[in-house]
């Protein structure tokens, strides 16, 4: 049995674009918070954002969308609906014109935050947010965690 | 609010002649057209050439873009042209890879064979502009390639050609990550190079501050590190490469990021074109006046382009192409007002284009050459932020030049604590934004600008087409070229690819081909994303 310490948060990019700098800034902003990050950086794709939030057990995925990505963040709230992974909370960040923060709030994103945004905002959002309460003891039996792992790659393939 | 430069220098109320009593005016500044060139190469400024009044294009299929760029021939952009390649070409991948076909197209020009520069540049001419195409190091080879060959199919002479396609291999360390390793950037760039100044073709190879800084760096790093850059390139090509320094030194052009500190960011330009001519002079012992001119264009700053309010942007546009054509450049190319949203729409690219037009030809700009010269303020900044740069640059130095420094990891920590600072800044209000930290308004209150935008079947379009074009290429031609690529790569690392590179375009293999022979030979996956194998023999 495990005692959760801090709320967890995956931070990536999403897709093929390398503009990394906003990602890295979220971060450490977190990080100074006294949330916990993973980082993921770049190349990654909505498979890899859910195989790594499984393994990681997250509470909240943060993506970086830069390049009209749009389409990639649906799949991936597609795929973490199919695992049944929707208590994780996605947010977005990026540069992301206001129709498709309205549609990808409507899709499902948790929120989406602007250009901008202050740490304040951001690190107040997941600690009011976050489903999963701060210290849940929760068994270490990673079979179930693994089994979606493996069905990711070979969808991935 | 902090009274202070963008590196943290305080700044008075006034400056004074004291300010600048050790400024030597034949020394330090010398007339436009004398060194040190603080003041600017020509005497004649913009009355003899104007500068390139240009906007970046690229978005959607090859063809598409070839519209895009008529379009703003019509708008006024006059000089040059300026395309940039979307992201599966930055690594590069084909647009019909499985992982890359999902986003082609989307934020720039899916540049990935010579087919598609044949449709970019349908109807346009390769002569009497700039051709620049910008985009990711490794498919720099590449993309000059592409100008080789159309200027054989065009009966062109080369050397009628001028622009940049190739790009310098550091881009990927500030923070706009590629895919390619920077050995690999490094071998490819000094290839593409070593071919301009051989053949002496007049095509630049940008080695860009405007990365550095777009990522978060300022005034006094961005300086260093650009110029730490042309050192360790420029020796590279004189020493590995055995070329002469006064050809070299034709052959670089930076492109410097603008942003809305006005006097801040003349004073930089004034402070690079000094910095560079005493090291064209001074440790390359440069022959030719010439060699110690450094090609400058300006880009305005997307980084200061606000998500909120964005008709706000028209007015930081205007500001900052102002200080760049009062510091002197080549050529601008300005951000536009919808930067933080989408591609440039129609209307917002207009926009960008009439505020070069408006500063070239309303504000009395081009009647004289560097007009804030003598300013107390202006030269007291230019030397400021010099000395500021040569601290930093010594550093970079003393740990073994641009390389070494890279690879300790010192230019990217120092990229990134000042982004931090950056960010901080305004969060505590030292630094105002208008419409971000102070002013802000309501969304639903907000001007709703148009929104250029690629769809996802547009992407998938695009994938399809370079799936079915494939296919009606002359197979074993390919596959001989890039087995002979293969053998070539294989070779020392000075053995020049160029030549194989271009009989490869010529059959038309694409850029995730290309790359991928190259890399394979190198010891690394085909593919840079592992989902796809080698397709070919190569024996």
């Amino acid at each position: 049995m495990q005692k959760r310490k801090a709320i967890k948060v995956l931070v990536s990019v999403i897709g093929l674009d390398g503009h990394s700098t906003g990602a890295e800034v979220v971060s450490k902003m977190l990080m100074d918070a006294g949330l916990e990050v993973v980082y993921l950086g770049i190349y990654q794709t909505p498979e890899m954002i859910v195989q790594a939030a499984l393994q990681e057990d997250v509470d909240v995925i943060g993506i970086s969308s830069h390049a009209s990505n749009y389409g990639q963040i649906i799949d991936l709230l597609d795929m973490l609906k199919n695992h049944h992974l929707d208590d994780i909370r996605v947010i977005c960040g990026g540069t992301i014109p206001t129709h498709q923060v309205r549609e990808l709030k409507e899709k499902g994103v948790d929120e989406v935050f602007l250009p901008h945004s202050t740490s304040t905002s951001i690190v107040d959002y997941i600690v009011s947010n976050v489903k999963r309460p701060q210290t849940q003891a929760f068994s270490t039996d990673g079979s179930q965690t693994q089994k979606e792992i493996a069905s990711l790659r070979q969808a991935a393939h | 609010m902090k009274r202070e430069t963008d590196y943290g220098h305080p700044i008075k109320a006034f400056y004074n002649p004291n300010d600048i009593k050790d400024v030597d005016y034949d020394r330090d500044l010398g007339d436009p057209g004398a060194y040190p060139y603080a003041r600017g190469y020509y005497p004649e400024g913009y009355r003899k050439r104007v500068w390139t009044q240009r906007m970046t294009a690229g978005l959607g299929s090859s063809r598409q873009t070839n519209e895009v760029l008529k379009r703003y021939r019509e708008m006024g952009q006059r000089g040059g042209m300026l395309v940039i390649c979307d992201r599966t070409n930055a690594m590069p991948i084909d647009p019909d890879h499985p992982i890359g076909r999902r986003e082609v197209g989307v934020l720039g020009w899916p540049g990935a064979s010579l087919h598609e520069f044949e449709q970019l540049m349908d109807d346009i001419p390769l002569t009497g502009q700039s051709i620049t195409l910008l985009g990711s190091s490794a498919m720099s080879a590449i993309r000059l390639a592409y100008i080789v060959i159309l200027a054989e199919k065009r009966g062109i002479d080369l050397h009628e050609i001028h622009g940049s396609v190739t790009e310098y291999p550091f881009c990927s360390t500030f923070g706009q990550t590629d895919a390619q390793p920077l050995d690999l950037n490094l071998k490819l760039w000094l290839d593409s190079s070593e071919y301009i100044v051989r053949n002496k073709i007049r095509m630049r190879s940008g080695i860009l501050s405007q990365h550095f800084q777009e990522s978060g760096g300022n005034n006094a790093q961005a300086l260093a590190v650009e110029m730490a850059m042309l050192k360790e390139l420029c020796s590279l090509l004189v020493h590995e490469r055995g070329l002469d320094f006064d050809d070299v030194a034709l052959l670089p052009y930076e492109l410097v990021s603008v942003g809305s500190r006005f006097f801040e960011e003349i004073a930089k330009i004034r402070a690079l074109r000094r910095m560079w001519a005493k090291m064209a002079r001074d440790t390359f012992k440069a022959k030719k006046e010439k060699s110690c001119h450094l090609l400058i264009s300006v880009h305005t700053s997307g980084r200061t382009m606000t998500y909120q309010q964005p008709l706000n942007n028209i007015a930081r546009c205007a500001i900052q192409t102002l200080a760049g054509a009062i510091a002197g450049c080549t050529a601008i190319d300005n951000a536009c007002l919808d930067n933080a949203h989408a591609e440039p729409s129609p209307l917002a690219a207009r926009m960008s284009l009439n505020t070069q037009h408006i500063v070239a030809d309303e504000t009395g700009v081009t009647d004289v050459v560097d007009p804030l010269g003598g300013s107390y303020f202006v030269e007291y900044l230019t030397n400021k932020v010099e000395q500021e740069a040569y601290q930093i640059w010594d550093k970079i130095e003393e740990m073994g030049g641009m390389i070494a420094a890279v690879e300790r990891g010192f230019v990217q920590d120092m990229l990134k604590e000042s982004a931090q600072e950056k960010q901080r800044e305004i969060e505590s209000g030292e630094r105002l934004i208008v419409g971000v930290n102070e002013m802000a308004i309501p969304p639903e209150e907000d001007y709703q600008i148009p929104i250029q935008e690629l769809k996802r079947s547009d992407s998938e379009e695009i994938a399809r087409e370079m799936e079915e074009w494939k296919k009606t290429r002359d197979m074993p031609l390919v596959n001989q070229k890039m087995a002979q690529l293969y053998g070539d790569a294989k070779k020392e690392d000075s053995y020049n690819l160029m030549p194989a590179v271009i009989e490869a375009v010529r059959a038309y293999a694409t850029a995730g081909e290309i790359m991928g022979v190259i890399r394979k030979a190198r010891g690394l996956s085909y593919d840079p994303l592992q989902t796809i194998e080698c397709p070919f023999e190569l024996g």
